[in-house]
């Protein structure tokens, strides 16, 4: 469970995260949707523990990120929007390089990195450094990297941005599949449809402050998402 | 023009604030006054060299030959390093695609690049190179004529270093554009470049020789060798408007001729480098386990080598070192007559009973002039949030960062002793001591680097060279490194003045360092996780 707890985060004079409290549950997914620069970024990150913020707490499993940043990250994995790798490395020691510091024993990160490379169809290019991947290619490593552990919980920013058709239908899918285990997926997005379609719950982000938080069907009742969302922007 | 002018803005505005820090909180001190600090440091040192020149100079007349020997060091500054940052610095850059998809000549691109270098160096160049002119001011009351002649000779000066060396650069990065193997080819061919600069000049000593002996005069041997310190010279000793105007326009005219040279391959070199080289399609990949720890040094040592500036500026050094250690094998009588001649009060005997403790000095100028993790931090760029959501501590990340430097470094300082102790046959508790000095100080001056670099981070930089050539932390590592190497000179040379037995002098450095070592050690990993922290990527 993710419990955001009053957090608040300011960038000099600008407050970037108002007083933010929503908890995410196990077996969700969760959609956050605002606009660019609303804060989805910021909290994201400060659920990672890449941020720190001013005030409140974010609890991971009943685990504070700020008082026990280590424990927590071990149970989380990050798909950050633009994924920024490790570019003279060949694609399998990045992911190798990832397991290792999830101290992931052989047999689990060989099955999962196995299946995955099979399923984003991109095996044949571990051997290749990343430096010559599209970014769609290095956005599967960074998904392949963060789910070679095995996480309970896993964030991603915009994980759908620069993907192929199929990549984004096998992230839904894996997405599905985890939260029969009883996982969290927790991610940001602009993609309305897919957050609609596959969430069972939604929090929405104007300038720092959240404007709705709640299951999916409360949050939309009978109108869309896009229309809920146009109008509390609006 | 407009168009230009708003293209140069844009990008000075972006890269020339080498001062910046990627931190939380950056204050007052670090933004301003630390430069203006470093800045008159620097330039008190320089005058103060002056002033020691002048001593001799003056009486004879030739004050002159200050300023000839301050423009050939920076000149062959700057032609040294903008050998190996030039090609970092014209092709590949992140804002490539940004310039190149924008309305204007792939010329001008080319031109708002090395203009961008050109500046730095004019920077870089004056802080040597002003301290010199007044101190010659000082002691010449020259007239108005030489104030125009300086701050003209001031921005002509690095001209023609800086297109040298970006043709060399141009060259160098074609020929291994067409590599698989880019950054390899791109290192070892600039590392054989630069030796190649250093065997011919250690080689040209006799031509120099005979080309002093046969001039009337130094400004005659100078403008023999190097137009442009020769015009300058003759411009202060004779000053003609239509010399300067020749120096003003050969400058201008040089610099265009390379910008039209260079401009007609630059797109040809920038695609060839960006195309890449894939592996023929093998799903036979390895998947294999390391501790976090090992993880994190391989990934520091695939870092480092996958970059051409980062090795030539580390590796360039610790090479010399092993260089130096084969020359004093090979031409030790050479040396010892040399130093004799020197008369800095050397005795043969002196000098041999004294070995170990000139090979102590010499593993403490390798150690200390070498500087890897003061970059390390910053080129990690905006990958470095990979790390912060690791479930590592940052104390061993950052320790990882310094392990990969010291072992980077050792294998130099061992071969180098190694050399040493087998011409020389040192007895084993000399052999003890310099081997601890060469794992000791090679720890100290990478501690120091990854602390600074900790406190001054630049995550933002466009480019490797900035990071590793032009960043504050770079420069502080190695303003350290340089105090630390003269205290150690200085306390050497004292000690052994004083008839200390050398083993007791290593023995006591060693034993001082070791307790600097640890104190720094306690320093880092009290303050390591809140600076880590606290880098704003």
């Amino acid at each position: 469970m993710i419990e955001i707890k009053n957090v608040t985060k300011k960038y000099g004079n600008k407050v970037a995260l108002k007083d933010i409290s929503f908890d995410v549950n196990d077996g969700e997914i969760f959609a956050f949707i605002g606009h660019n620069g609303a804060g989805k970024t910021t909290l994201i990150k400060s659920i990672v523990g890449i941020h720190d913020f001013d005030n409140g707490d974010i609890l991971i499993n009943g685990k504070s990120i700020k008082n026990n940043a280590i424990e927590c990250k071990k149970e989380m994995a990050y798909v950050p929007d633009n994924p920024e790798l490790y570019e003279g490395m060949k694609a399998i020691d990045f992911i190798n390089f990832i397991c290792d510091m999830y101290e992931v024993p052989q047999n689990i990160r060989e099955k999962n990195i196995t299946k995955y490379a099979k399923l984003f169809e991109i095996e044949d290019n571990l051997n290749d450094t990343i430096d010559s991947f599209s970014h769609g290619m290095k956005q599967k490593i960074a998904i392949i990297a963060a789910l070679s552990h095995d996480p309970k919980i896993l964030i991603m920013d915009e994980p759908f941005v620069g993907l192929d058709p199929k990549a984004v239908f096998d992230i839904k899918e894996i997405m599905k599949e985890m939260i029969k285990d009883g996982k969290i997926i927790f991610f940001s997005t602009h993609i309305l449809d897919v957050a609609e379609k596959l969430c069972s719950r939604v929090a929405i982000i104007k300038k720092g402050e959240l404007l709705k938080v709640g299951n999916m069907k409360e949050v939309k009742g009978d109108k869309s998402l896009e229309k809920v969302f146009l109008d509390l922007e609006g | 023009m407009n168009k230009l002018f708003s293209l140069i803005k844009a990008s000075m505005t972006e890269d020339m604030n080498i001062f910046k820090i990627s931190t939380k909180k950056s204050n007052t001190f670090t933004k301003v006054f630390l430069p203006i600090i470093l800045s008159i440091m620097i330039m008190s040192i320089m005058f103060s060299y002056s002033e020691m020149f002048m001593e001799v100079l003056v009486p004879i007349h030739m004050e002159f030959v200050l300023l000839t020997l301050f423009i050939m060091v920076t000149s062959i500054m700057t032609l040294v390093e903008g050998i190996y940052k030039s090609g970092n610095l014209l092709f590949n850059c992140r804002d490539d695609n940004l310039l190149l998809s924008l309305p204007i000549k792939k010329s001008t691109v080319l031109f708002i690049r090395v203009f961008k270098f050109y500046i730095f160096e004019l920077l870089y160049n004056s802080i040597f190179l002003l301290p010199a002119m007044v101190c010659y001011a000082i002691h010449t009351n020259p007239n108005i004529n030489y104030y125009v002649v300086s701050v003209i000779g001031l921005l002509l000066l690095p001209i023609i270093p800086i297109l040298l060396s970006c043709i060399i650069g141009s060259v160098i990065s074609y020929f291994s554009s067409k590599f698989k193997g880019k950054n390899y080819a791109q290192t070892i061919i600039t590392m054989i470049f630069l030796l190649g600069i250093m065997y011919l000049s250690f080689n040209t000593n006799n031509l120099l020789n005979d080309i002093a002996k046969n001039a009337s005069n130094i400004n005659d041997f100078i403008t023999k060798i190097y137009y442009p310190a020769g015009t300058f010279i003759e411009l202060v000793n004779n000053y003609s408007f239509i010399k300067l105007s020749e120096f003003i326009l050969v400058n201008l005219i040089l610099f265009v001729i390379t910008i039209i040279l260079i401009g007609k391959i630059y797109f040809n070199i920038n695609s060839s480098i960006k195309s890449v080289k894939t592996n023929k399609k093998n799903s036979n990949y390895l998947i294999k386990t390391n501790s976090p720890l090992k993880a994190l040094i391989k990934k520091e040592f695939n870092r480092f080598i996958n970059s051409t500036v980062f090795v030539t500026n580390a590796g360039f050094g610790l090479v010399l070192f092993i260089i130096g250690c084969i020359a004093i094998v090979i031409k030790y009588d050479d040396i010892i007559k040399m130093l004799m001649q020197s008369n800095i009060g050397l005795t043969i005997d002196f000098i041999n009973n004294n070995l170990p403790i000139l090979m102590f000095g010499l593993i403490c100028f390798a150690s200390f002039m070498t500087s890897i993790t003061s970059s390390m931090i910053s080129l990690e760029g905006k990958s470095f949030n990979i790390l912060k959501s690791l479930p590592v501590n940052p104390f061993i990340i950052i320790k990882s960062k310094v392990l990969a430097a010291v072992l980077i470094m050792i294998p130099f300082m061992i071969i180098g002793d190694l050399i040493i102790f087998i011409r020389f046959g040192f007895d084993l508790l000399s052999i003890i001591l310099l081997l601890i000095a060469s794992i000791l100080f090679p720890l100290i001056s990478e501690t120091i680097g990854i602390i600074v670099n900790l406190k001054y981070p630049r995550m933002d930089a466009k480019n490797d060279t900035e990071v590793v050539k032009q960043s504050m932390s770079s420069m502080i590592s190695v303003f350290i490194g340089m105090g630390l190497l003269g205290v150690t000179i200085f306390l050497l040379y004292k000690l052994v003045d004083s008839n200390i037995n050398s083993y007791l002098i290593m023995l006591i450095l060693i034993l001082v360092y070791a307790i600097i070592y640890l104190i720094l050690n306690i320093y880092l990993n009290k303050t390591c996780e809140k600076s880590f922290n606290n880098i704003v990527v």
